[in-house]
């Protein structure tokens, strides 16, 4: 199966106010998959089911499947921290965690039982080596993570969820709030990871969808309007409400 | 002779009012600004005149007695009071060890309770429920002193009497370390709980989403991520409760037994601390006896200082991880 | 995620529950405890009495004419009647548990009424009273009834008798009008001479004030103030506050006054934050828009920017109640422990939370009218807390 996520008729209500209407999508393996829309329009909402952080927010209901490899991760009793452990997320703004630089890495597999000091180690080297962070921070694994720099503090985030050795990453606006050279050290970075790794990644700038990824999403009010490979969505979109977005009539 | 014809003219100028209003203006200011030196120079004036009281045993005669020995008076063991005994065998020295060691203990039982309990409030309680242990909490701190002592007057003294009763010791109607410091912690519990709550619930919640999403439980999550990111808030709410605990008189004073020699780390044993110390005997306070209390109101207080400055310079070195 | 992690989580989160429930209960149940005490003792009287028992030596003449009043109907069964004297007693408890007579109903044709004030033979105002309590009757030809004896034994060696020597009576007492009218007293000085030093202080601080090292260094030992515990203020009170009031008034020992300046410096940095708090939410632009209509400095801070931080400074005044009603350490050194029932600011006495203490060191200690007390300062704390907190979200509504 080429699929690693498959939903289907997926609607999310926040109280009365609906924020998904009837989606569904595939999401590929070892593909970069970019959604795209204009402010409110339900793509970070989407992102979050996929690992069921919108468990957190009160008053969500939510109908229809998200199937992770065949199983809805929505039905009772579904192991959803496991699902967290393949399923990793970045965030928009970088949220690392108030310790070293090492600890951070760490915390996930530490989490999940893993205490012997040498293989934590080789984790986090081979993280941090993935992440294109090792370099940098290879003689101050013992700072406090808070004084790297935004784009450090990011790639460090990423380096963090790929400890976990997941199968997906999502990633909700991972540049928004950093400055135009880590963004783009950042793109290469997901370029390079999508070899392993499924990635899903919310994105307000459509060029940037158009850089990396390699099938784009188009959201718009909680609706799907379309999805397809990213060629096709730039140059011949089949809808004219995709065309008027891309082409910067709105959004 | 150039420059103060300067600064005579200067002070000519500022007083130089071109209406009523302006005189007005200027004397009003002139109150506000005596009231806030008036207000700037009680600290001052408390350090000066206990100090003056306090020195005097240690410089004086004491009327026939003989000066009280500083070196004996900060490292002794036995308290006599002066007018029965004649004597000038005042030593503080125990006391400032049962004095520090009542407030470590109280310390150590709350810290744990008051935190866990914060933890309650902020993560894991539902909002109603939160909102009203909160209150709760905050009514309870405003609680004073004097009745915590009546409580333990009343309760603990007779719980601690029977306590030991079936341990087969006999104990002095309860008065002991052991009722101190559950009174203590008693005190201080709504303190460090109120601190902790408020530093627990300004952790960020993107740091905890994150370790959520990291596939971690909410438990880990509190003890991992939660607490340690609150590390700065919470200590700052130990030193506050350490704080109080060696500065409470009333009561402290009624139930610690007013030992008169130790230290006394047992804790069915009698104990006294500074704070009981200053108030015990009250009714015969003449000459010595009275100015030895001063005495150990400045040792009380170069404690705290010191205990103030050690806890916040251990504080910025573990707090150092909020730094950005 | 392995069992044995499921249930160390099971443990770490079974511990906080039940943190979390001792911490709360246990202090809670000091309420109970001190409400469960004190209750027996409230009533209005409690609020109107002396403290100090007075005692009466009442001697009688020779009796003309004896009592006709029949046993009135409102008297319970455990009252003692004697028609002859026309009075009725009762066996009861003073406010420290001990065993007293009452005296429950008098006839108004008694011919106790006519008893004279054996220690004052002028004294035309004496006369025993209902609530008044017997402690013994002497007589000629054979040994006192003493209260010891009960109600009953009283009446009856009375009855038995035409004459007797002198009847020794007294008021309740273990009133707290005393400290009551004290504690009044202390809240009017203390507010009188902590408001105006504390609110111009922040008045200055806050819009007057250059922000230079002089105003660091005053903001800081202002700020040093809340460290000191009560009863380091309290050594500062018997050391300049106590020897400038006798110097300068009547008084000649620790008093109101004094008592009532130690507790001002206590409270300044607490009426000064908090007036400063409010003060800080005040925009600049009412002060521009004041000082652009050509007042003056004063001008704009007494009609600007005092009313609008006027919320600030009743919380500041509610809190500083709060906390003398409830200060010991202090007072006990300013003003003292003795008990009064007439109150001159210029003489010692106790408030509320100092006669408790006085009840709680003496032997035995009382605690049940302690409590009563405590219930007292507790419930207006508990107003005092719960206005302040009102007041912080209307304020907060408003700004």
């Amino acid at each position: 199966m080429n699929n690693v996520f498959t939903i289907q008729n997926l609607n999310l209500h926040y109280g009365d106010f609906q924020a998904l209407k009837n989606i569904s999508l595939d999401v590929e393996k070892n593909k970069v998959t970019a959604l795209i829309g204009p402010s409110g329009c339900g793509k970070s909402t989407f992102l979050r089911c996929l690992n069921r952080m919108n468990d957190l927010i009160d008053d969500c209901k939510i109908d229809g499947e998200v199937l992770y490899h065949d199983n809805n991760v929505y039905e009772k009793n579904y192991n959803v921290i496991s699902l967290r452990t393949k399923v990793g997320m970045v965030f928009q703004k970088p949220n690392p965690f108030p310790m070293s630089i090492f600890d951070n890495i760490a915390y996930g597999p530490r989490c999940q039982g893993v205490k012997d000091k040498t293989e934590l180690t080789k984790i986090v080297e081979t993280s941090l080596k993935k992440a294109a962070l090792w370099e940098e921070v290879k003689n101050r694994l013992k700072e406090n993570a808070m004084s790297l720099s935004g784009g450090q503090q990011q790639r460090l985030c990423i380096a963090r969820a790929i400890a976990m050795e997941p199968e997906v990453i999502l990633m909700d606006e991972p540049t928004s709030a950093l400055d135009p050279i880590a963004t783009l050290k950042i793109e290469q970075l997901i370029n390079d990871l999508k070899e392993n790794y499924a990635i899903v990644i919310v994105t307000h700038s459509m060029q940037q969808a158009a850089r990396i990824s390699d099938n784009t999403a188009f959201f718009h009010m909680g609706e799907l309007i379309e999805y397809n490979t990213t060629d096709i969505i730039f140059t011949t979109p089949a809808n004219g409400k995709t065309e008027d977005y891309i082409t910067g009539r709105f959004g | 002779m150039n420059k103060t014809k300067k600064w005579i003219q200067e002070i000519k100028n500022k007083l130089h009012f071109n209406s009523k209003k302006e005189i007005v203006d200027f004397l009003v200011r002139l109150i506000f600004m005596i009231s806030t030196i008036v207000s700037g120079s009680f600290i001052i004036i408390i350090i000066i005149f206990i100090a003056r009281e306090g020195i005097k045993p240690f410089v004086t005669d004491n009327d026939g007695l003989g000066a009280v020995n500083l070196f004996r008076f900060l490292t002794g063991r036995v308290w006599l009071t002066g007018t029965t005994f004649q004597s000038t065998l005042y030593s503080v020295g125990f006391i400032i060890i049962n004095t520090i060691y009542v407030a470590i203990l109280s310390l150590l039982i709350s810290m744990p309770i008051g935190v866990l309990t914060a933890l309650f409030i902020a993560k894991i309680a539902p909002t109603k429920l939160s909102s009203i242990m909160r209150t709760v909490i905050e009514l309870l701190a405003a609680i004073p002193s004097i009745v915590y002592g009546l409580f333990g007057a009343g309760v603990i003294l007779p719980f601690v009497y029977n306590f030991a009763k079936t341990l087969g010791i006999q104990s002095p109607g309860g008065n002991s370390v052991l009722a101190t410091v559950i009174v203590l912690s008693l005190m201080i519990l709504p303190t460090i709980t109120a601190l902790s709550e408020v530093a627990i619930r300004s952790v960020g919640k993107d740091i905890e989403h994150g370790s959520l999403a990291l596939g971690a439980t909410k438990t880990q999550t509190h003890f991992k991520v939660i607490l340690t990111s609150a590390k700065s808030g919470i200590f700052s709410a130990a030193i506050l409760g350490i704080g109080r605990a060696l500065g409470e008189a009333t009561a402290v004073s009624l139930v610690a037994g007013n030992a008169q020699n130790g230290p006394s780390f047992g804790i069915f044993q009698t104990t006294s601390t500074l704070t009981s110390t200053m108030l015990q005997g009250l009714k015969e306070t003449i000459g010595l006896d009275y100015d030895i209390r001063f005495s150990v109101g400045i040792v009380l207080m170069i404690v705290i200082l010191i205990t103030n400055t050690l806890l916040n310079y251990v504080k910025r070195k573990v707090g150092n991880v909020n730094v950005k | 995620m392995s069992n044995k992690r499921k249930r160390f989580d099971k443990l770490l989160q079974t511990v906080t529950y039940i943190s979390a429930s001792i911490g709360v209960l246990i202090l809670s149940l000091i309420v109970v405890f001190v409400i469960r005490n004190g209750v027996g003792l409230i009533n209005l009287d409690l609020i109107t009495n002396d403290y100090h028992a007075q005692f009466y030596n009442g001697g009688i003449d020779e009796i003309v004419t004896f009592s006709n009043t029949p046993r009135p109907n409102e008297l319970d069964s455990g009252d003692i009647y004697s028609e002859k004297w026309g009075i009725a007693l009762r066996d009861g408890l003073d406010r420290e548990g001990k065993p007293i007579i009452e005296v429950v109903f008098i006839a108004e044709d008694s011919p106790l009424y006519t008893m004279y004030d054996k220690n004052n033979l002028e004294n035309t105002e004496f006369k025993i009273e209902v609530e008044n309590i017997i402690s013994s009757v002497k007589f000629d030809n054979k040994p006192s009834a003493l209260s010891i004896y009960g109600a009953e034994y009283m009446i009856n060696e009375l009855d038995a008798e035409n004459q007797f020597r002198e009847i020794v009576f007294s008021s309740l007492g273990g009133g707290i009008r005393g400290s009551l009218i004290t504690t009044l007293y202390t809240i009017g000085l203390t507010l009188i001479i902590a408001l105006p030093i504390g609110i111009f202080s922040a008045i200055y601080l806050n819009e007057f004030a250059k922000k230079n090292r002089l105003t660091r260094v005053i903001r800081s030992m202002i700020e040093m103030l809340t460290g000191v515990p009560s009863i380091i203020f309290g050594l500062m009170g018997l050391a300049v506050f106590v020897p400038l009031t006798t110097r300068y008034t009547p008084a000649t020992s620790a008093n109101l006054i004094s008592g009532s300046l130690t507790l001002a410096v206590i409270l300044l940095p607490i009426i000064i934050r908090s007036t400063e708090e409010s003060l800080k939410v005040i925009p600049d632009d009412f002060r521009f828009a004041s000082l652009a209509l050509g007042a003056n400095n004063s001008q704009t801070t007494f009609k600007v920017v005092l009313p609008s931080a006027l919320p600030g400074i009743l919380t500041a005044t509610l809190l500083a109640i709060g906390r003398v009603i409830g200060e010991s350490a202090a007072l006990i050194f300013a003003i003292g422990t003795t008990i009064k029932d007439d109150i001159s600011i210029f003489g010692k006495s106790t408030t509320l939370a100092v006669h408790i203490w006085s009840l709680l060191t003496d032997e035995p200690a009382n605690i049940e009218l302690a409590s009563t007390i405590s219930i007292i300062i507790l419930f207006i704390v508990l107003i005092l807390n719960i206005s302040v907190k009102l007041l912080s979200k209307k304020y907060l509504k408003r700004a």
